[in-house]
This record gives C-alpha cells, structure tokens and sequence, in this order.
C-alpha cells in the first residue's frame, strides 16, 4: 500500500519534470534564435571554442607557449628516458621465464596506467605547488628532491629541469620580453622570478666543484648536507608554464600528456608497437580519461602529502641499472 | 603500594619515552609514560646491553577503527634505543565507515644518540584505513635506522591487498644547531595504497602491487650504520645484471667455485631471491641510504632482510641482539 503511494508520487513528479524540461528547451531554443540574428559575425558564436578560426585576430601568446612547451621536439632530452618501462619489461621477461609462459607485458593495460599514476601522485602536487607560487620554487624543489628516494629517477627529473631552465633563460625570457613589448614591465618581472634560483642552483654547483676554498669563506655549508636545489622537473615546469601564463588545469595535463607522449614513444623505440598503434593509445579516450583523473585527483593534494602510489614503480626504476643492455637512461 | 608497570599518561593513545645516558656508556630509560590503546614495556637495564630494548605494543594485538596512538620519544645525547614489537600491527576494518586509524611517532634523537626501530610489518585487514606518521629530527652525529614495512593482509583468509586506504609517510629532518638556520628535510618518504575508486587505477590495488605480499622501506642515517648502509650499496652493485649471460664453459665454472663466506652466502643469498620473487633496490639519498623491497610471500620478505640485518651485524654489536627480534 504504502509502496504503491510512493510510486504514483514518483509519476506525478517525473511528469512534472519533462513538463519543465519542455518548456526550458522551448525558452532555450527561442533565445539562440534571438542570438543568432542579433549578432554580427556568424562564425564566432558557432566555432567559439576554436582559436584557428578566430582569424584575424591572433592566438594569444599564452597559446602560442602551450603549443612550445606540448611539443616533442621541446629539447628536454625527453627521448632518453623511459622512466622504468625498460626495467619493466626485463623484470617480466624474466619472471615470466620462470613461471613458464609467454612472457605478456602489457603497455596500455598495466604500464602505462601505472607510470601516469605514479608520475601524478609524487610529482603533480609540486607542479601545481610551482604555478599557485612560482617564488617558492626553491622550497618545493628541496622537498621533491628528498622525495625521490631512487638514483636513476632523480637523474632524469634533474637532468630535464635543468634543460628546462637553460631554455627559460636562454630562448624564452628574451622572445617572450621581445615580442609582447606593451606588457614589458610584467615579463620583465617573470624573469627576474627564477633568477634567485638559477644563483643557488650556480652556487650549490660551484661549491661541490671548489669545495676547500669555499668552505673558509661565508656560508659554512655542512658536507653532509644536500646543496640547496638541484632543479628537478616538476616544480621548474610548474613555474615557467604560470610566467608564460598558461593556465593551471593546462599546465598539469600538459605535464602529464608530455610523461604519456614520453613513454609511448619509448615504447615505439622499445618495439613493443608501430607509430600508428602509438598514436591510436594517445588518441583513446581511456589515456584521455586517465589523464583527467589523475589531474582532479592531485588538484587539491598539497605537495607536503604528495607520494607514491604505485610501490613497485619504485623498484623498477630502482632496477634499471641493473639492466645488462640498455638503450634508455632510466 | 608502588605500581611495578610505569604510570599512564593523561590523554588516550598517548606516549612518552626518555632515554639517557649513564656513567659507563649505559643506555637507560629517564621516563616511560603511556596510555591505552597504546602499551609501552622495558626489560630492567642490564649492564652489558648496548641499547634500551622498548616493546611497542597495542592491547589486543591490534589498532581498531578509530584508534589514535601518539607516541613522543627523546633520545639524549649519545644514549641509544631499540623499538620492537611482538608480532605484526594488525590493523582492523572501522566498525562505523570512514574512522581512520592513525599512528604518530614523533622522535628527537640528539647528537651522537641513535635509535633502531625495526618492528614487526603493519598488516592492515580488508576494509581498514590507516595512516601512519613517522617523523625523526636528527640534531647532529644522530644515527637512524628505520624499518618501514606492510603485509597484503590475512593470507588465510583470501585478503590480497583489501585494505581500503594506508598511508604510511617517513620524514627525516636535519635539525640545525644554528638558531638562525631552517631545519632541512632530508628524506620524505610516503606511501600512498588506495583500494578505493578515488585511486583513478582502472585496476584493483592487487593488481598494481605485481604478485607482492609486502613491500618495506629500510632507511639508514648516520656513523653508527654506515656501515650498514655501505654494505647494502655494495650488495646491490654486486647483484648479476638482468638478462646477462654465462657464456662460460662447465670447466670455467668449476674453477669458479673456490668462494669465500662472503661469496658462497651471497650466491645463496640470490638464489633464494629469485625463488622467493625478492625485488629491491638501494640508493644513497640527501646522506641517507634508502633500500626498498618487495616480496612474494611476507616470510620471504623477513627472511631477505634478516639475513641482510644479520650478515653485516653492526646493528647487534651496536644495538643488542634484541633490536633485531622482529626480523629473525
């Protein structure tokens, strides 16, 4: 009795809601009617979404950065790294050699789900960290350093950040000062943000290098201490995306599309698959979704609580000097 | 009449240990306060022991939905402590949804003082949410030797990594003499298990942890396991690289074989990791050695480190043989 209460209830209030929903569609309809002969240029309101069609005015000169920093022919030295799958695929070689079997190493279905959500959980939160304050650089790279706890990855990590900042310095700050003359004084000021940085990591390598004589002048710098940065990846990434005014959801699906861009194209060099199986997994809608994920779920971690998800990424990467041949360095 | 247990501190969960150093290089404990759920026992002072031996336990046997245990320790200048437990933290599904469980440990260790913790591995049961917070500020020549580690759950009952959430975070600070100067961080080590849908992994944890059981952390600081932290650098330089050959004859073999302890032990040793799927690996970070491991079984993974703690053996002539209770 009382379930059938609930039920004719539930019909008068569904009927109620398409009543609503016919006249909404009706007022919605009427309104880009409206829109549509009152507004002058017709291809704007329909493509309003698409840059290229917005000719003549130009593409803004965050843009034009966000298509620099996507590319991979950026010259981070990205192509030498393929951050474990090369130690990934010889650990299932041999433990599938063990067991018996074929060995059946999957890239879409295991790897690369994996190394995304790896990369996002214990690099992302710095990236985010870097764009929110990019002055705080320092800070955040001396913590994501004492958060690598592994040799080879923390090799890859500096050595792109410090050719990510030798480009910053030496191709972007001039052109980007260059080309925007009316807004100088606000490059002028983005420049000058990395320059304390670029001074400590300068000071920190000449102090390893010139050891005795600088530790009778100033700074007694304890020789068991870490130098003061060390320029890994992230939190440099983070700060020159916000300088050149990328906006933050772009910069972190940049930063993760460029890791799946990276290892699909090791994966091409590893003979796991063709250029055209490459282009279809960073196509799909699954590598899509996943990176989107990852991006909301690192959105709010602060960089304090960043970690790794993924423990066994650890150990591949750990392993990957262990490799009798190689062809990557990580 | 005089209590023989050590009186409680006020608030639930909570602890207190001070160590200090007695004329003849004696450890000995200063004070031991603690409360329930948290249990705390000392074995009286012996005066040949090199550490204070601290049993670290849990009314139960385990940590239920909820439970806050927070213990502070204070290690004085040169005196050392070893922290066990009596068998694995076991970590028990909240009763209402959502609880988290949270261990804090937060330690000072002063200038030539050094603590061992080496406990038993946290076995977090199907349906649990634990967080554990390690911190350690280390003033000085302190020393650490610190080992994380966690189970996939009650084997005999199926569970495979059915835990809901566990985060397990280990910070080590430099703290600075110099008033004027900021503490630096030198290794944050955190690990992040998500069985929920919030992870984003299209595939359940089990999956992502590749057929292992457990997975340790095992991190060293400081002159008093240097060489400790030197011997694991050089087992793992020393391990044969993957997807090598032997291209030698069975006669060049037999010539091999004269071996001395240190080889015959370690070819044991690789043989018994390749059956038992022991994977690690040993990086010297910021003057701290981190080796982290995985293995197929839970008794594969305190066999593998046992024998590594054992065969180096610094820790038990710098520690005492019962720092090392857990691992054996």
């Amino acid at each position: 009795m009382t379930s059938q209460n609930r039920d004719e209830g539930n019909g008068e209030d569904t009927a109620q809601l398409e009543a609503e929903i016919a006249d909404l569609e009706a007022r919605l309809k009427s309104a880009k009617e409206r829109l549509s002969r009152s507004s002058p240029t017709p291809s704007a309101s329909n493509n309003s979404d698409n840059i290229l069609t917005r000719s003549p005015s130009p593409p803004t000169s965050s843009h034009h950065f966000l298509l620099l920093l996507s590319d991979s022919a950026l010259p981070l030295g990205s192509f030498a790294f393929s951050s474990g799958l090369e130690s990934y695929l010889a650990h299932q070689r041999s433990s599938a050699r063990k067991a018996g079997h074929q060995p059946r190493p999957s890239f879409t279905a295991d790897f690369l789900p994996l190394s995304l959500s790896s990369y996002a959980s214990t690099t992302l939160p710095f990236v985010l960290a870097a764009h929110r304050d990019p002055t705080a650089v320092a800070d955040l790279d001396d913590h994501l350093d004492a958060a690598v706890i592994c040799t080879v990855g923390r090799r890859a990590s500096i050595a792109q950040g410090r050719a990510l900042l030798g480009i910053w310095e030496r191709s972007f700050v001039p052109s980007s000062s260059a080309s925007s003359a009316g807004a100088a004084a606000a490059t002028g000021a983005a420049e000058e943000v990395l320059k304390p940085f670029s001074a400590l990591l300068r000071s920190a390598g000449s102090t390893t290098s010139t050891a005795p004589s600088s530790a009778a002048t100033s700074t007694p710098t304890d020789p068991q201490l870490p130098p003061p940065v060390s320029a890994h990846l992230g939190p440099l990434f983070g700060a020159v995306c916000a300088l050149l005014g990328l906006t933050l959801p772009q910069t972190a699906y940049v930063f993760l599309l460029s890791h799946a861009k990276a290892l699909v194209s090791a994966a091409v060099r590893a003979s796991l698959f063709g250029p055209y199986q490459a282009q279809r997994v960073l196509a799909s809608p699954e590598t899509q979704a996943l990176i989107a994920a990852f991006v909301a779920r690192e959105w709010d971690t602060p960089p304090e609580d960043a970690g790794q998800s993924v423990p066994v990424m650890d150990l591949w990467i750990g392993r990957h000097e262990m490799l009798y041949s190689r062809i990557f360095n990580s | 009449m005089i209590s023989p247990f050590p009186k409680s501190a006020s608030a639930a969960g909570e602890g207190h240990i001070v160590v200090k150093l007695l004329p003849h290089d004696i450890s000995a404990l200063e004070s031991i306060t603690y409360q329930y759920p948290l249990k705390l026992i000392s074995p009286t002072v012996k005066a040949t022991q090199q550490s204070v031996v601290v049993f670290l336990l849990s009314y139960g046997g385990g940590l239920v939905g909820g439970d806050q245990v927070n213990l502070k320790i204070d290690i004085q200048p040169f005196a050392r402590l070893s922290i066990v437990t009596q068998g694995h933290t076991k970590i028990f599904k909240p009763a209402i949804p959502g609880t988290i469980t949270r261990q804090r440990l937060s330690v000072n260790i002063q200038d030539g003082a050094a603590l061992c913790l080496l406990p038993d591995p946290v076995q977090p049961f199907e349906g649990s949410l634990y967080e554990q917070t390690q911190v350690f500020h280390l003033h000085g020549s302190a020393s650490l030797c610190l080992l994380d580690w966690v189970t996939h759950g009650r084997a005999a009952r199926g569970e495979n990594w059915d835990l809901l959430k566990w985060t397990g975070r280990n910070e080590i600070w430099f703290k600075n003499q110099d008033t004027g100067l900021k503490d630096r961080l030198l290794v944050r080590d955190t690990v992040l298990l998500d069985g929920t849908s919030e992870s984003a992994h299209p595939m359940p944890l089990r999956e992502t942890m590749h057929g292992h059981a457990i997975f340790g952390t095992l991190i060293l600081r400081g002159p008093l396991t240097q060489s400790l932290g030197e011997f694991f650098l050089g087992e793992f330089s020393a391990l044969p690289r993957i997807g090598a050959r032997d291209f030698r004859t069975a006669a060049e073999k037999e010539k091999g074989l004269e071996k001395s302890a240190l080889e015959s032990w370690r070819a044991s040793r690789l043989q018994q990791e390749i059956r038992d799927g022991v994977l690690w690996s040993a990086a010297n970070v910021r003057s701290c050695v981190v080796i982290k491991f995985g293995a197929a079984t839970v008794e594969a993974g305190r066999d593998w480190i046992g024998s590594m703690l054992a065969q180096e053996a610094s820790l038990q002539k710098n520690f005492g043989e019962d720092a090392l209770l857990c691992v054996r």
